[in-house]
This record gives structure tokens, C-alpha cells and sequence, in this order.
């Protein structure tokens, strides 16, 4: 089907202008019109995913629009397995998060306008195959993510949002400088910023001369961007914006950070880092899995100390990305397929996770496991919420990677990929699990177990809003978890010419 | 003889008119001296004259360059462009006057007729071909400058700031003048023309005293530019004198500058002789230390007049690293830039304006909680200070890149590199600024009363070429319709 990535791309804004149209005061056509549009949207993501021919390697569905002439960038959009998974995953996570933001009360125009914006241009970054446009995208981002931490987060939230604005913006510029060195390095060509053409390992024997001294091209340029990625995902040490952005977004944004913003910086490894600088990416395999490793015990260790529930998830994003981090650094069909799933499949385990926390603070308004006083924040919510607490077992299960559901088939992909190159740092790769499961699992007994509050004897079990959407996200957690196939077929060609040109160097 | 200074009034009618117009500007303001006359009909008048001159530009544009006046100007369609700037910045800071109380209504036309006056001197900059008319442009930018400065009166910042303008730039122009005298000595002429092929013909320590002389011209130069280290004044200035005549410092004197800075970097130093390596080797220090001076002293401050000021000395870093490279694509990014950076200063001053009229200062926190008084005003501010921290989809973004890839063109990767950390410095600040008016509450609710339906249409439509500009620059580029930018 023609344009239909440019439909996708661009029906959020479409919406976005039809949220901004509707006079103020008229909170509730507002928020039917942002979720009309997500639908929409979300549907045209499954019209897409049955439109993907699985057997394609390389890019589909690409469409090419001349921009700007005089340095050859193209409106050139495009898909393949390793973005379809994402594009899925923004489709259905925005819709919930509408269904979530039902409760916003500030500025609601403003608010719904932000979130359509953003999702378009999450769509931009996975759609863009033009190294300008995907950095226009990349950067735009920021704005709307910015005001929305900034204007609907906590207490704390300026300094939230100017961290994680700062921090991204810092890894992207010095990526810029090294999309524009590619511009020139390929010879300022009409595919110069075409990044399928760039591919495959152009730039190896290349040297550029800084201060004096010679540096290859590959290596200089691959940590430029490398620092783009990093800081996005993040990696340790890179990681320290992303607990405060978390713990003061509202909650459908912090859905949205965790579901797949964080993906972007993955996703940009596995399109741009790997197979541009294919050398480079073999040679310093190492130093990604170590940052992996680390990311994966470090997050897990953080996440054990924290006394806020949001926190505490937010710390296992850094672990479970480290996963994804080692699962890429072992370059092998496993690992990488590893990784993939493992992105989506910690897009929907932690949405739960960040959505069920919300669905708490709407009722309680803090997130203490543990006040700062020493007493317990909740206590006996199991004999209080059932419902909710069967749904938060199952969220809390998928992320800890307990078999059966979608956490586990990806983890065990990615350790079996890691096994055979890394295999001391699969070992304490296992570690990191082994903590997962204990910091999930003491913090539901501290929460759900003991004595009941006075205070949690005054909340409600979850309302019909709120079970319609943690429910789709349950089905894929269980049904991903014994079935992943549909998602393995999506992403198995495109990884596996990945994994081929890898294994040339 | 004849034929001669026919062809040269013909080519050099924009700036003819100009002069006729500051002229009846004159006497206009004769007929209207009386205290609380409406000048609305002077200011009129001026911009009939300025849109003249700007027509009469346009149609210069991508005609051969060609030398008028017997060598004295040159009239290219690089100086076109710069001047086409510098025409539609005085438009702007003219009609920015004629709002603002800043400049007293007694004064209003006063400040028409200098405006115009400090054009021309800007004008001649851009065409100067040789050392007289060079010196003669700084001139009578400069006088008009330092009588604009101080003309609230009664105001002692603003009275300070002139007199330290005056002084310094009468030090510096001094410097400049020596620095002349010496090229002249050694080369025996101040046409351009005649002393770029003795340039290359010097030898041994002959090259290192006419270095000496173009550093000391460099001073004059880099004053009027506010580059690293002849920047110190810019932001005393700017805070003393009122907004509009700010506004009209952020772009006329600072591009008319820029354009003889790149006139003379790429006739005198274009080859690669060692000349040309150490005078590329001074701009590529300068560029370096003014975004880095310019940026890093921005982030403490509060009065939003002097943060801009700051931010214009870190944006004079970026565009003199389009003179660094030597080369037109550069040129034509430094053009690009100056275009992006017009419209942007002229909404940043304008809404800063408006609010300092209502509350008398011009510190951050008027700007607190603008969103919830003027959201459409609050948004286009926003927009504005994303653009020239460089952001996507923004003609400050396109600007940046541009510069950035002209020195990564030429492999300057270490100066690329101090740039992108730069403009994360830059986006702390403005992002500090966005935060107050977004994410603070206001005291009150009440609209300021200086937004008025003209003034916030009229801030709308400068921003949309902020916005325009970033998106459709397919051929911004080469504005010029291909014609060769200068006369060699």
C-alpha cells in the first residue's frame, strides 16, 4: 500500500490539530478526539503489519520525496523488521496512554496536543532511512517530551525535564557532527544521507587528521555516535538523567520513556552504529557488553535500594536495557534476535509496570514502599485491590523474566547468544536476574502482603478504564510469552542480514 | 568621466536612496517637533524609503559584480545580500522604536533618522573596496552608534553605555587606523585591488610586519563584531540602550562588520601562502573563544537584554567559523545565518520590549508564567529561543548546520566539536528562559497590556519565517541565482 508510512507519520499531527481546534473548556470532546486518533493510528500500525512481507531483508514500503537538493536529503521513509516491532509497540502504547490520561486535569489541550506530537515524531525517528531527516526527528522529539515533563510532572520536575533535555541534546549534537563527517566521507553524493547506502562497512580505511594526530575515521566517528545512542538508552555511566525523568513524568510519559523512547537508542545502534561501522562495532563488542553488564547489575542494585516504587522500575530499565545491550555486543543470530524481542517485549512489561504505579498514585498520591520516617507506605493492598494485584503479578512476573511469559523467551535468547563469546559475563549476567527477581519481589511483599493501612483501606480495586487498558497489555506479555513466534518472524530476516555483514569483521 | 559616474549612481542607487531619505527624514521631523505629536506619518516615510531601497537591492541581485566610483565601492551580490539584511533589520528595530517606550516620544523620529544614518554607514561597509571608504563606513556606523546608545537621556545606564561605547570604539578605530596607515606604508596604496597581488609577492620579516598591521586592523574590526577579546563592551551597551536600538545593534553594525571581516579574509588571504595560514589560524582561535566567552558568561545572567547580547557574541563565534573555510559555500552560510538570526532577534526583543514597557525591567522573572497570560505569545518566544539554541525544525537549526558543514568540508573537525558543546551551553540558558515562562505560574492572570491584536499579529508573522526557514531553505542557499558572490 503507497503512503502509508506517511499516513502513519502523520495522522498524530492531524490529531494534534484537531485537539488544538476544539475551543476551550470542552474536556471531554478533547480527550475522545486524542483517543479517535490513536485508534486510528494504531489501526493503520496493524494495517501495516499485515501489509510487511516477513521474507524482505532490507528495507519495504519505502517512499522518497525530494527536501533539500543541494545537500541530496530526502523526506525518505522506510521499514524493516527491526523497526516494525517498535512501530507496533508506539501504535498500541500511545493508545493506552490516552485511555490512561483520562485523570490529567491541567491544561488538557495542551497536554493531548504534546502527546500526538510526540508520537509522530517516535514514528519519524523508526521511519526515517535519511541520516537529516532521522536527526530532525531525533532532536524534535525533545520538545514535546520536554514540555511535558516540565508542566505535568512532580514536584521536582524542572530540574527533570532540563536534565534529560541537556543530557540528550549533548549525545545528539556530537552525533551531528559526525552525520554531516558521513555526508562528506561518502563524497556529498545524492545518497550521501541515505543510511541503507551507507551501510555495510564503507568508511573502514578511512583516516581523518585531528590536533595533529591520525585517527581512523570508522572508530572516531563511531563513538561520536555511539554517545548519541548511549545517553539515550542509557548505558552506564550515561544512565543518571533517566530516574529523575521517570520518577517526575506523569505517568503516560513515563510509559512512553520506558515503552520506546528508550528504544530509540537500541534501535540506533542496531540501524546506524552497526552496520555503518561494522569494524568498529566488532572491535569494541567488548566494551558494549561490559557497559551491558554493568548497566544490568548496577540498575539491579539501584533498584534494590530505592524506597519509590517509580524508581525502583525506572532502575530496572537500566538493568533490563543492559540486557539489551549484551544481546547486541554478542553480534550472533541469538543474541541480536535476543535483543530485539527483548525491546519489545520490555516496551510492554514495564508500560504495565509504570501504568499500574500510576493507577496507584491516582488513589494514594505517593509511591513510598518505605517513607522516609520508616513506615510502610502500603501494606496489605492484595486483600484490598485483587483485581489489581493479580494484574500487577502478572507485570511483575513478565519484567523478572519467569517463564511462560514474554520476559523470559527473550532473556534466554539473549544468554544464549552471549554464552558462547562472553561466557564469565553470562554468569554474572545471571546475577543481575537473580537480583531482579529479588527487588520485584520484595518490594510486592512489603506493598501487597502484611497488615492492611488505614489509608489503603480507603482505595478502590480498579475501575472499567482502568482494567480495558492494562488488558491488551496483558494478553501480549502472556501471549508473546508462550508464542513469540509472530514477533521472531517480523524481525528474523532483517536481523539476520545484520548478523551477516557482522560477521565479516 | 561622465559615463563613469553615471554607471556608478546607477549601481549604487540603493544606498543613494537611503542618503535622500535620511534627508527628508530631517525635515519631516522639523514639521513634527512638537512634544506628543503622533510620528506615525515620519515613520512611514521611512519605510516607503526602505522598502526602495530593499526593491532596488532585490534587483541588483546575481548581476556581475562590477566596481563603482573608481574602485572605491564594488557593488556584488555578497554585498547586496548583507545589506538586504541590514536594510530589513533597521525595518524591523524602526518599527520596534515606534512601539516601544523606550525610546521617548519626543525622540521617536530622532531615531528614524539615525536608524537610516547608521545603515548607510553599514552599506558602505559592505561595498568598501578600499581603506578610505573602509575607514569612512566604520565611521559614520560608529558616531550615529554611540548618539543612539545614549538617547534616553536621562537614563545614566543608558548614558554610561554610550560614553563606553564612544570610548572604546574611538581606541579601537584608532588602532584600526595605525594598523592602515602601516598596510599602507609598506604596500603604497589603499585600493584593494592594487594591494592584494603585492600581499603575495612579500617575503620573510616583511610578512610578519604586515601581519602585525592586519592584527591591528583585525581590532578595529572585531570591536564592531564583538569577537573575542574586543567584546567586553557589547554587553554593557546593550543593556543600557533602549530595546529597539539593541534590537537594531544584535543585527546592522554586527553584519555590516561580518562583511568586511569576510571581504577582506577572502581577498587578501584566499591562497595559502603563510600569510593566509596564520590569519586562518587567528580566526579559528577568535571563533573558538567568542561562542565559548559568549556562552559560557550568558548562563548567569538575568536582565534578558544582556543574556541576548551574550548569546548574539557566542552566534558572531558561529558565523566567523563560516570565514574560517575561506570559501563561498561559507559565505553563503554566514549569509543564510545572518537571515535566520534577524527574525529571531527581532521577536526576542520585541516580546522582551513589550514586557519591559509594562513592568519597567527586563529581568527573567517578567517573563514568569507568560504561557498562562499569552499563550500564543509564550509559544512564539519558545519557539524563537529553540531556534537559536539551534534546534530542529528552525532556521536557527539550518543556520547551525550550514557552518557546521562548511568546517567539517574542510576537516576542521576539533572547531566542529567546540561548536556542538557550545550550543549545549547555549540551550541551557535559553531553556532556563522557557522554563520561567512555561513551567513557573504567573501571580496573575491578567493579559499584559502592551500585547496588543496589532503587535502580537505582527510577532506572529516574524516568527513564521523562523519556522518557514528551517523547513523550505531548499535554495535559500544560493540566493544570489548562481552569479558569482564576489569581485576578485
Amino acid at each position: 500500500m503507497n503512503g502509508l508510512l506517511s499516513m502513519i507519520l502523520w495522522a498524530p499531527i492531524l490529531g494534534m490539530l484537531a485537539v488544538l481546534v476544539i475551543p476551550k473548556g470542552n474536556d471531554n470532546a478533547t480527550r475522545w478526539t486524542a483517543l479517535v486518533s490513536t485508534a486510528i493510528t494504531f489501526a493503520l500500525t496493524l494495517v501495516l503489519y499485515a501489509n510487511f512481507d516477513q521474507s524482505i531483508p532490507g528495507v519495504q514500503l519505502t517512499e522518497t520525496l525530494p527536501w533539500i537538493s543541494q545537500f541530496h536529503i530526502f523526506y525518505k521513509l522506510g521499514i524493516d523488521g527491526i523497526s516494525l516491532p517498535m512501530t507496533l509497540l508506539n501504535g498500541l502504547l500511545f493508545f493506552l496512554c490516552i485511555m490512561s490520561s483520562w485523570t490529567v486535569e491541567k491544561n488538557l489541550k495542551g497536554y493531548f496536543a504534546l502527546l500526538l506530537m510526540l508520537q509522530s515524531t517516535v514514528f519519524g525517528v523508526f521511519f526515517s532511512l535519511d541520516f537529516f531527516l532521522f536527526y530532525v526527528y531525533w532532536e524534535v522529539m525533545l520538545i514535546p517530551m520536554f514540555f511535558l515533563i516540565g508542566v505535568w510532572g512532580g514536584e521536582n520536575r524542572e530540574y527533570a525535564a532540563v536534565k534529560f533535555f541537556l543530557y540528550t541534546f549533548f549525545g545528539s549534537i556530537v552525533m551531528l557532527v559526525g552525520i554531516i563527517a558521513l555526508y562528506y566521507a561518502t563524497g556529498k553524493g545524492v545518497d550521501s544521507f541515505d543510511i541503507i547506502a551507507m551501510h555495510g562497512g564503507k568508511f573502514t580505511d578511512m583516516t581523518v587528521h585531528i590536533f595533529g594526530t591520525d585517527f581512523s575515521f570508522e572508530r572516531l566517528f563511531f563513538w561520536t555516535m555511539f554517545l548519541g545512542f548511549a545517553i539515550k538508552v542509557p548505558v552506564f555511566p550515561f544512565h543518571t538523567w533517566l530516574p529523575h525523568a521517570h520518577v517526575q513524568a506523569p505517568t503516560a510519559v513515563s510509559v512512553i520513556l520506558a515503552g520506546v523512547l528508550l528504544k530509540m537508542g537500541t534501535y540506533g545502534f542496531l540501524r546506524f552504529s552497526f552496520p555503518i561501522f561494522p569494524a568498529a562495532s566488532v572491535e569494541y563488542s567488548t566494551i558494549i557488553g561490559v557497559l551491558g553488564l554493568i548497566s544490568v547489575i548496577y540498575g539491579a542494585l539501584c533498584a534494590m535500594a530505592q524506597d519509590d516504587i517509580k524508581k525502583l522500575i525506572a532502575y530496572s530499565s537500566v538493568s533490563h536495557m543492559g540486557f539489551v545491550m549484551m544481546g547486541m555486543a554478542a553480534m550472533n543470530t541469538q543474541g541480536m534476535n535476543g535483543a530485539v524481542l527483548q525491546m519489545f517485549n520490555h516496551g510492554t512489561s514495564t508500560a504495565m509496570m509504570f501504568l499500574l504505579i500510576g493507577v496507584l498514585y491516582e488513589r494514594s498520591h505517593h509511591r513510598w514502599i518505605v517513607r522516609p520516617d520508616g513506615t510502610k507506605g502500603f501494606g496489605g493492598l492484595y486483600t484490598q485491590m485483587p483485581k489489581y494485584s493479580i494484574i500487577f503479578i502478572i507485570g511483575m512476573f513478565a519484567s523478572m523474566g519467569l517463564p511462560g511469559l514474554s520476559g523470559f523467551i527473550s532473556e534466554a535468547l539473549i544468554f544464549l547468544g552471549i554464552y558462547p563469546k562472553f561466557t564469565t559475563m553470562t554468569v554474572l549476567a545471571l546475577i543481575g536476574l537473580l537480583l531482579g527477581a529479588a527487588y520485584l519481589l520484595w518490594a510486592f511483599k512489603r506493598m501487597f502482603f502484611g497488615e492492611v493501612n488505614d489509608e489503603v483501606k480507603e482505595y478502590d480495586d480498579m475501575n472499567l478504564r482502568e482494567v480495558a487498558y492494562m488488558v491488551p497489555l496483558c494478553i501480549c506479555v502472556v501471549v508473546f510469552g508462550i508464542f513469540p513466534s509472530p514477533i521472531l518472524n517480523i524481525m528474523k530476516a532483517s536481523v539476520g542480514q545484520l548478523v551477516d555483514l557482522l560477521s565479516k569483521y | 568621466m561622465i559615463d563613469i559616474l553615471k554607471l556608478s549612481v546607477q549601481l549604487y542607487a540603493p544606498e543613494l536612496v537611503c542618503v535622500v531619505l535620511m534627508c527628508l527624514l530631517l525635515v519631516a521631523e522639523a514639521m513634527h517637533h512638537e512634544e506628543g505629536t503622533d510620528r506615525t506619518k515620519v515613520y512611514l516615510l521611512a519605510t516607503l524609503g526602505l522598502v526602495v531601497t530593499a526593491g532596488l537591492l532585490i534587483m541588483n541581485l546575481g548581476a556581475a559584480p562590477s566596481a563603482a566610483f573608481y574602485n572605491a565601492v564594488v557593488i556584488d551580490s555578497f554585498g547586496t545580500l548583507m545589506k538586504l539584511i541590514m536594510v530589513l533589520g533597521t525595518l524591523g528595530a524602526l518599527w520596534l522604536a515606534h512601539s516601544s517606550k523606550d525610546i521617548y516620544s519626543n525622540l521617536k523620529s530622532e531615531f528614524a533618522v539615525m536608524a537610516v544614518g547608521t545603515l548607510i554607514g553599514g552599506m558602505l561597509l559592505a561595498s568598501a573596496n578600499n581603506m578610505l571608504t573602509l575607514y569612512l563606513g566604520i565611521e559614520i556606523l560608529s558616531i550615529l552608534s554611540y548618539v543612539m546608545t545614549s538617547l534616553k537621556r536621562e537614563d545614566s545606564t543608558s548614558t554610561e553605555a554610550g560614553m563606553k561605547y564612544a570610548l572604546y570604539g574611538g581606541l579601537t578605530a584608532g588602532v584600526m587606523l595605525f594598523g592602515m596607515s602601516h598596510i599602507y606604508g609598506m604596500l603604497g596604496s589603499i585600493q584593494f585591488a592594487e594591494i592584494v597581488p603585492k600581499v603575495a609577492e612579500l617575503q620573510g620579516a616583511d610578512q610578519i610586519f604586515l601581519m602585525a598591521s592586519f592584527l591591528l586592523f583585525f581590532a578595529g574590526l572585531g570591536y564592531k563584531i564583538s569577537a573575542f577579546p574586543f567584546h567586553m563592551w557589547s554587553p554593557d551597551v546593550y543593556q543600557g540602550a533602549p530595546i529597539p536600538v539593541t534590537a537594531f545593534f544584535a543585527i546592522v553594525p554586527k553584519m555590516a562588520g561580518m562583511a568586511v571581516l569576510i571581504r577582506v579574509s577572502h581577498l587578501f588571504f584566499a591562497g595559502d601562502g603563510a600569510l593566509s595560514v596564520s590569519w586562518v589560524g587567528l580566526l579559528h582561535v577568535v571563533a573558538a573563544l567568542t561562542m565559548t566567552v559568549g556562552n559560557v558568561t550568558a548562563i548567569g545572567q538575568d536582565s534578558v537584554k544582556r543574556l541576548l547580547a551574550f548569546s548574539s557574541i557566542g552566534h558572531v563565534g558561529m558565523m566567523i567559523m563560516g570565514v574560517v573555510v575561506l570559501n563561498e559555500v561559507g559565505t553563503r552560510a554566514i549569509i543564510y545565518y545572518g537571515m535566520a538570526y534577524l527574525f529571531m532577534t527581532l521577536v526576542a526583543f520585541w516580546i522582551t520590549s513589550v514586557l519591559n514597557d509594562t513592568y519597567g525591567t527586563d529581568s527573567q522573572a517578567v517573563f514568569r508564567g507568560l504561557i498562562y497570560r499569552h499563550p500564543v505569545m509564550a509559544i512564539m518566544m519558545s519557539i524563537v529561543l529553540f531556534s537559536l539554541a539551534g534546534m530542529p525544525p528552525f532556521s536557527g537549526f539550518v543556520a547551525k548546520f550550514n557552518i557546521l558543514s562548511v568546517v567539517i568540508e574542510k576537516k576542521y573537525y576539533g572547531l566542529a566539536f567546540i561548536a556542538a558543546l557550545n550550543s549545549v551551553v547555549g540551550l541551557y540558558y535559553y531553556m532556563k528562559l522557557i522554563k520561567e515562562m512555561v513551567f513557573s505560574k504567573a501571580e496573575t492572570t491578567e493579559p499584559v497590556a502592551g500585547f496588543t491584536d496589532s503587535t502580537r499579529v505582527l510577532i506572529v508573522a516574524l516568527t513564521i519565517p523562523v519556522v518557514m526557514m528551517g523547513i523550505f531553505w531548499d535554495g535559500l542557499m544560493g540566493l544570489s541565482g548562481g552569479a558569482k558572490l564576489f569581485l576578485q
